[in-house]
């Protein structure tokens, strides 16, 4: 990093090729080459290791790769994940929680590598995720429940001199969900990253002591992962108990 | 900061962001992940036919055991009565031919007794002869003397 050049910088957008549909901008960007491997990626390490075709019948065919291991560890871990928060019934949105989990952890995971770029640090596409989670989950409480969905916001048991008071801080609650879910992957994100860039600019800074910085850089980078894990397993997670709050209501 | 000024960019990042979604949500939803479970479900399958097959196997097993105890115990009790009844007909067998052994000699015993008592009457009787034999050429010798047969 050139010296007196903003931390935040690795943030920018840069557009590789301008498109535009129906009058609106829609280029390709660095962000939108990023979220491109990160699915081509996802497609390629799920589906490869499952396509070789197995004639025989034989017990050989049963004994998985080492590829097959591995995507099997993910899907079993969100196949978990989801029955034990949401139930046996939550097994039906076992795919949009696998895509979510899977998109935003590699999408994470693709941003710690030197010189590339983290969507996931984006306010913008972190709250396209939420919302889109948010719209999904009151969606399916209002085709599983119909109006009975609003009792949702009736804490059962309450006395109804309470109500009044509960009922707006349970709306906003709800409200604010997406608000949560977005801001605390994209804040997370963020700081990571901008932490990272600017001990990086000590490192040239300080000269021959410019060697500490360097190792909190590395052991920085190993909580960096962590995190990048973490977040996609919260948001997976709370996807998961949206769901469950869907589904079951109370 | 770039995420809340460049919001020029706004819209292509959301377009390409559900663009990207939609198209990893559908593979997967319809290629990768039915491809997985049915690995995995084959494999469950063939482990749990294996189990199964494993029960039977001990089921089969512990009968087989207990067959064999039992045919064990049979043998066993018929081995002992066959010994039984074996020492049973070989001691009858050595008192009869005790028995038998010992009525031959007594047989023979009385036999020779009845032998010798008869050659010993025999040998009385002939001793007696002999006797009065002697006796009688004893008692002629004695009395041919008075009659002058005797030449001084």
């Amino acid at each position: 990093m050139a010296k007196g050049e903003s931390p935040l910088k690795q943030f920018e957008i840069k557009p590789l090729m301008d498109l535009e549909l129906f009058g609106y901008d829609i280029s390709f960007t660095n962000s939108s080459l990023w979220m491109t491997i990160t699915t081509v990626f996802i497609i390629i390490f799920f589906t490869v290791p499952f396509l070789k075709s197995r004639k025989t019948n034989s017990v050989e065919d049963l004994y998985p790769s080492r590829m097959q291991v591995a995507a099997e560890m993910g899907f079993s871990f969100i196949n978990n994940l989801i029955v034990d928060t949401a139930g046996k019934e939550g097994r039906k949105y076992f795919p949009l929680v696998f895509s979510l989990f899977m998109f935003i952890l590699f999408g994470n995971l693709f941003g710690m590598i030197p010189y590339s770029f983290t969507f996931t640090s984006h306010i913008i596409v972190t709250f396209g995720l939420a919302l889109g989670v948010f719209l999904f989950v009151t969606i399916l409480g209002f085709v599983k429940h119909g109006l009975k969905f609003f009792s949702f916001f009736v804490i059962p048991g309450l006395p109804i001199y309470m109500l009044p008071l509960l009922i707006p801080i349970e709306v906003i609650s709800y409200l604010s969900r997406p608000i949560s879910l977005a801001v605390r992957l994209f804040a997370n994100m963020l700081a990571g990253h901008t932490l990272l860039k600017v001990f990086a600019g000590f490192v040239s800074a300080l000269g021959f002591f410019g060697i500490l910085p360097l190792v909190f850089i590395v052991a920085l980078t190993g909580l960096e992962i962590l995190i990048a894990f973490l977040q996609a397993y919260v948001f997976a997670i709370l996807t998961c108990l949206y769901i469950n709050d869907a589904l079951h209501l109370h | 900061m770039p995420q809340l000024e460049q919001i020029e960019f706004f819209i292509s990042q959301l377009f390409w962001l559900g663009v990207f979604f939609v198209i990893l949500f559908v593979v997967l939803t319809y290629i990768t992940l039915p491809k997985i479970r049915a690995f995995l479900n084959k494999r469950d399958e063939f482990v749990q036919s294996h189990i199964s097959k494993q029960d039977e196997l001990i089921k089969k097993a512990e009968e087989l055991i207990e067959n064999y105890e039992l045919k064990l115990n049979e043998a066993k009790n018929q081995a002992s009565q066959i010994i039984a009844e074996a020492k049973e007909s070989a001691l009858k067998e050595s008192e009869k031919l005790i028995k038998a052994t010992e009525d031959k000699i007594q047989q023979e015993i009385k036999n020779t007794e009845e032998r010798i008592s008869k050659e010993k009457n025999l040998a009385i009787a002939e001793l007696n002869d002999q006797l009065k034999d002697s006796a009688s050429t004893f008692l002629s010798k004695i009395t041919s003397f008075d009659k002058g047969n005797i030449k001084i």
